[in-house]
Formats: structure tokens, C-alpha cells, sequence
């Protein structure tokens, strides 16, 4: 009995620690979604409030129907959502061959994508602004889906790589005795097994595809086509900042990017320590 | 006959993906090199071979050296706070029995954060006139008129690194936790019976478990922290008096501010270049480890 009080009192340092850390990492999340359904005037009057006295939805009608926004956020959703589905199919399948066909190069797979990882991307963009301007792709959704893949790819293939490796080649050959073709079972088969790898490597692509700012900024200057990311970059350069709208937009986009990080948080760090990292 | 179709089958499968890191990795790269012995110029299309003018240019410049001494620190202790702040988060998270899976989730949530909103709920956060923090810290006396963190050239480097282990902790912590938990229980035990302090457990038991991981991960996001242009140009755009330029953020104003992409070029090779010989180095050390411990 008195051994267990000392275990647990023992452990009362960690639960403190955590709790301040926990405080620290939910504050700014917490702050911006309260002081975004605050009046203008309570916003500039009563900084250290936490709960809105009165609460508005001024700022979201005005910063995505009257600022536009909502047109941007339909622009990122476009360019992450074609981003994601050409992604996946093109390293669902590079993976699934890397893994039943060309297994020594998936032995050096991390090799090569620590190396692709250590491309400034701020390096690529100087090639891809030129491609960009003697393709006619600046302003384009697709010039924005390109430069995209360059990230996407080498880590989706890396991803799902781990993922297909867990396929028994047993129930693959099965199927090929009874004829299926290699891109048969590939889709019908292995790639069914895999679904939730699938799934989670599409959403970590969709989230960082439609939070990327640096290519966005360089290859888009219209606002009609810019995705969020940039068009909040370019309200927030007017004259008197709105921060009430600023508050606004930014809950409009983080709010999805958490939830669906919390959904697929335990493949995302499953590499690393799993061993599949040498 | 049949051997060859599976073969061009094996070869469609990867194909795509292989013709992706060529055309979008390796060919940029090497035109990025080829560029940075250019006087390229973002609008006009002529340029001539002016062989290694650029780089000379680029090294005798003070705000180079400048932008890459920032680079260097901003990454460095970055890289410490984050592994710091991870690591003992890990170890408590690791260390309790109850709402294990709250504190975790409530932890992870920065993580999730796009740049923009980083950006955006810290300047919120901090700024002078409206800001929480600064009128909190005015309110309780602790100082005497608000202060403006990321515009006084006092404080805003501090800031800066503060948010970024704020953002950048979770991911060191998830990794270390999984490592954590592949450290066997029964050495544990057997090191207490033994009368080992909780410090000589810790470092030998916890540290041999995890060091592979904690290497891995120390290179891979000092390699993003030292590429990453959004973070600090979306927070103080490089400033106050270019504190704050590390060296992506000055190559993105010499090639698109300044117009002069030969220029730009020549600053990420040699960004590049620097970061190919630290991470050689790094995984050299890292294989060493290995093979110590195979031995």
C-alpha cells in the first residue's frame, strides 16, 4: 500500500510537466478560435478576455463572402485533392513494384529519399518558375499539381512502401495461378490490404499539399486563382490589417488540418522507430 | 517472349515514379547548377555563361555571411530545444499510467498547424497593441508598456526559436516515445535490483535504445529547419533589420526581389553543397554507432 502511494506520487513531476506542455501546445488553438467569434470592438478592447462576451460569426460571412476567401479555399481544395489522387496512384504502384520486384532498391529507398530531402525547395524554385514561364503554367492549377509532386512523391512512395511489404505474397500468388494479371492483383488484391496505409499517405498528402506557401507564392500572382495559403499572405500585406477576418480564415484552415492529423497521427510516425529507417 | 512483357509489366509499374524524381528532382537540380554560372535574370530570357562570377560575388557579400550565420543559429538551437523539449515529454508520457492518450493527442495538436496559421495565431498572440501575452505580461507589472517580441531586435530571435520548438517538439516527442517503447523492462528491472541510480539507467539502457532514432531525427529536421523559408518569412518576413534572414529567405529576395536568378542559384548550391557534406558526415557518424554496437 505505502509502495504504491510512492509510485504514484513519484510520477506526479510527469503528470505536472505534461500538464504545462499541454497548456502551452492547445493555447494558440484554443486563443484563435475564441477571439475569432469576438466583435471587432471586444477584439481591440479587452485583449486578455478568453470567453467572447457576445458571440459573432461577422468576421467568417465577411472574410469568405465579402474578402472572397471561400474562392481560394475552393482553389486549394482543387490543387491538394488532384495533387493526392495523382500522388497515390502514381506511388501506390511504384511502391507495390519496389516492393515484388526491385527489392534491393527498396533496401536503399531511404538513401534516396533522405537525399531528395535535402533539396532546398527554395533551390527548385528557381527551375521551376523557368519551366513554369516558357510553359505558360504560371497561374495554373496544373504548374501548382506539378511542382507539388516533387515533395509528395519521394515520401508517399517511401511511405507506402512499409505498407506493402506486410502483404503474404502467398494470397498474391494464389490469385496468379487462377490468372490474374500483375495489375489485377495489384488492385484487387494487394492495394485492399494496404487500404488504411493508402488512406492515411493520401491525407498527409492532401494536408501538406494544401498548406504549402512557398511554390504557391512564387507560381501564383492572380488572387482568383490563388489557394488560401497565399491569399491570407496577401490580405494580411493591406494597408490596416483585419485581424478579426485573419482570425477568421486562419480557424477555417487549421481546424480541418488538426482533425485530420489526429486521425492518421499513428502511421505518420510508424518509419522511424519501426526499424524500416537503416 | 512471355519473360519480356513481364518484364516491361515490372518496368510500368515503377516507371512513373522513377520519371518523377528524374524530371522534377534530379533534372532541376542540375539545372539549378547550371544556372548559377548564368547571369540569368527572372524577366529576361538571355543569359550568358559567366563561369564561377556568381559564387565569388556571393562569398565576399557580408549579408551572406550574415544570412548564413542566422541560418546556422536559428537551426541549431532550434534543433536543441526541440530534442530537448521531445525527449523529456517522451519520457513522462512514457512514466505515467493515466490519460496517456489525451496528453498525447493534446500535445501533437501544433504539429498539425499550417505555416500561415502559425504565422498568424503567434502574431495574434504576441502582438503589441491587441496581443494576449504582451498585455498579460503588462497587466501583471512584469513589464512596464507592451512589448513588441518580433519587432525588438532584443527579443524577436528568441521568440522565433520559441515558436518553432513549440511547433517542432511533437514530432521528436512521437519518434522518441515509440523508441522508448521498445526498450525491454526485464533490463530495467534487473538494473534496480542491482542498485543503478535512475540516472545510470537512463544512460545505459534508455539513451543506447533510442540514440539511432534521436541521430536520425537531429539530421533530418535540421536539414528542414535549414531549408524552411515560410516559418520566419511569414513571421517577421527577415526582420527587424534583417535578424531574422537566414539563408532561403535571402536567396528568395536576391532571385525575386532583386530579379537576378543566376544569383539566387548560386546561394542555394551553395546551400546545398553545405548541407550534402554535414549530412555525409552525420550519416557517417551514425553507421559508426551501428557498427559499434554490432560489434
Amino acid at each position: 500500500m505505502n509502495r504504491r502511494l510512492v509510485r504514484r506520487l513519484s510520477a506526479a513531476p510527469a503528470y505536472a510537466f505534461l500538464t504545462v506542455l499541454a497548456i502551452v501546445s492547445v493555447f494558440p488553438l484554443l486563443w484563435i478560435v475564441t477571439s475569432s467569434f469576438k466583435g471587432s470592438g471586444e477584439l481591440a478592447n479587452d485583449p486578455i478576455g478568453f470567453w467572447p462576451t457576445a458571440f459573432t460569426f461577422d468576421h467568417y460571412t465577411h472574410v469568405l463572402f465579402e474578402l472572397g476567401v471561400l474562392r481560394n479555399l475552393g482553389n486549394s481544395l482543387v490543387i491538394a485533392l488532384s495533387t493526392t489522387v495523382v500522388t497515390i496512384f502514381v506511388s501506390a504502384t511504384g511502391a507495390y513494384g519496389i516492393v515484388r520486384f526491385f527489392p534491393r532498391v527498396g533496401q536503399r529507398l531511404t538513401q534516396v529519399l533522405i537525399s531528395t530531402y535535402m533539396f532546398p525547395p527554395i533551390l527548385l524554385a528557381v527551375p521551376y518558375t523557368l519551366i513554369m514561364i516558357s510553359l505558360g503554367l504560371i497561374n495554373t492549377y496544373a504548374g501548382l499539381v506539378l511542382a507539388y509532386l516533387s515533395f509528395s512523391i519521394p515520401y508517399a512512395v517511401w511511405m507506402l512502401t512499409a505498407f506493402y511489404q506486410t502483404v503474404p505474397i502467398e494470397i498474391e500468388e494464389a490469385a496468379q495461378v487462377d490468372g490474374a494479371g500483375r495489375f489485377r492483383v495489384f488492385a484487387t488484391i494487394a492495394s485492399p490490404i494496404v487500404a488504411p496505409g493508402i488512406v492515411a499517405t493520401a491525407i498527409y498528402t492532401f494536408i501538406n499539399s494544401f498548406n504549402e506557401f512557398l511554390f504557391a507564392l512564387l507560381f501564383i500572382n492572380n488572387s482568383d486563382r490563388m489557394p488560401i495559403s497565399v491569399a491570407l499572405y496577401s490580405l494580411s500585406g493591406s494597408e490596416v490589417l483585419d485581424w478579426g477576418a485573419m482570425l477568421a480564415a486562419s480557424v477555417v484552415v487549421v481546424v480541418p488540418s488538426v482533425f485530420f492529423f489526429l486521425l492518421i497521427q499513428r502511421y505518420i510516425a510508424a518509419g522511424l522507430s519501426e526499424g524500416s529507417v537503416k | 517472349m512471355h519473360t519480356r512483357t513481364h518484364n516491361i509489366t515490372r518496368l510500368l509499374f515503377v516507371l512513373p515514379s522513377m520519371l518523377v524524381v528524374v524530371s522534377l528532382l534530379l533534372y532541376p537540380v542540375l539545372s539549378s547548377i547550371y544556372f548559377s554560372l548564368t547571369n540569368r535574370h527572372l524577366l529576361r530570357s538571355d543569359a550568358e555563361f559567366i563561369g564561377i562570377q556568381n559564387f565569388l560575388d556571393v562569398l565576399a557579400s557580408p549579408e551572406f555571411w550574415a544570412a548564413f550565420q542566422t541560418s546556422i543559429r536559428w537551426t541549431v538551437v532550434s534543433i536543441a530545444g526541440q530534442l530537448l523539449i521531445g525527449f523529456l515529454a517522451a519520457i513522462a508520457l512514457n512514466r505515467i499510467r493515466h490519460l496517456t492518450g489525451l496528453f498525447r493527442t493534446l500535445l501533437i495538436i501544433p504539429w498539425a498547424f499550417p505555416a500561415i496559421v502559425i504565422a498568424f495565431g503567434w502574431r495574434w498572440i504576441l502582438n503589441d497593441v491587441y496581443g494576449f501575452l504582451p498585455n498579460l505580461l503588462t497587466g501583471f507589472g512584469l513589464t512596464e508598456r507592451n512589448v513588441s517580441f518580433l519587432s525588438n531586435p532584443d527579443t524577436v530571435f528568441w521568440v522565433v526559436v520559441g515558436i518553432n520548438v513549440w511547433f517542432g517538439s511533437p514530432l521528436f516527442m512521437v519518434n522518441i516515445l515509440a523508441a522508448l517503447k521498445t526498450v525491454p523492462k526485464e533490463q530495467f528491472e534487473a538494473a534496480t535490483v542491482d542498485g543503478a541510480s535512475g540516472w545510470q539507467r537512463f544512460i545505459y539502457i534508455t539513451v543506447p535504445h533510442v540514440k539511432k532514432v534521436v541521430g536520425l531525427l537531429v539530421i533530418l529536421r535540421s536539414i528542414w529547419v535549414f531549408n524552411n523559408f515560410e516559418l520566419l518569412f511569414l513571421l517577421t518576413g527577415g526582420g527587424p533589420a534583417g535578424l531574422t534572414t537566414t539563408l532561403p529567405i535571402f536567396a528568395y529576395r536576391t532571385g525575386w526581389g532583386l530579379q537576378q536568378l543566376g544569383v539566387a542559384s548560386a546561394i542555394t548550391v551553395l546551400l546545398l553543397v553545405f548541407l550534402l557534406v554535414l549530412a555525409s558526415l552525420a550519416f557517417r557518424l551514425l553507421n559508426h554507432w551501428d557498427r559499434k554496437d554490432a560489434s
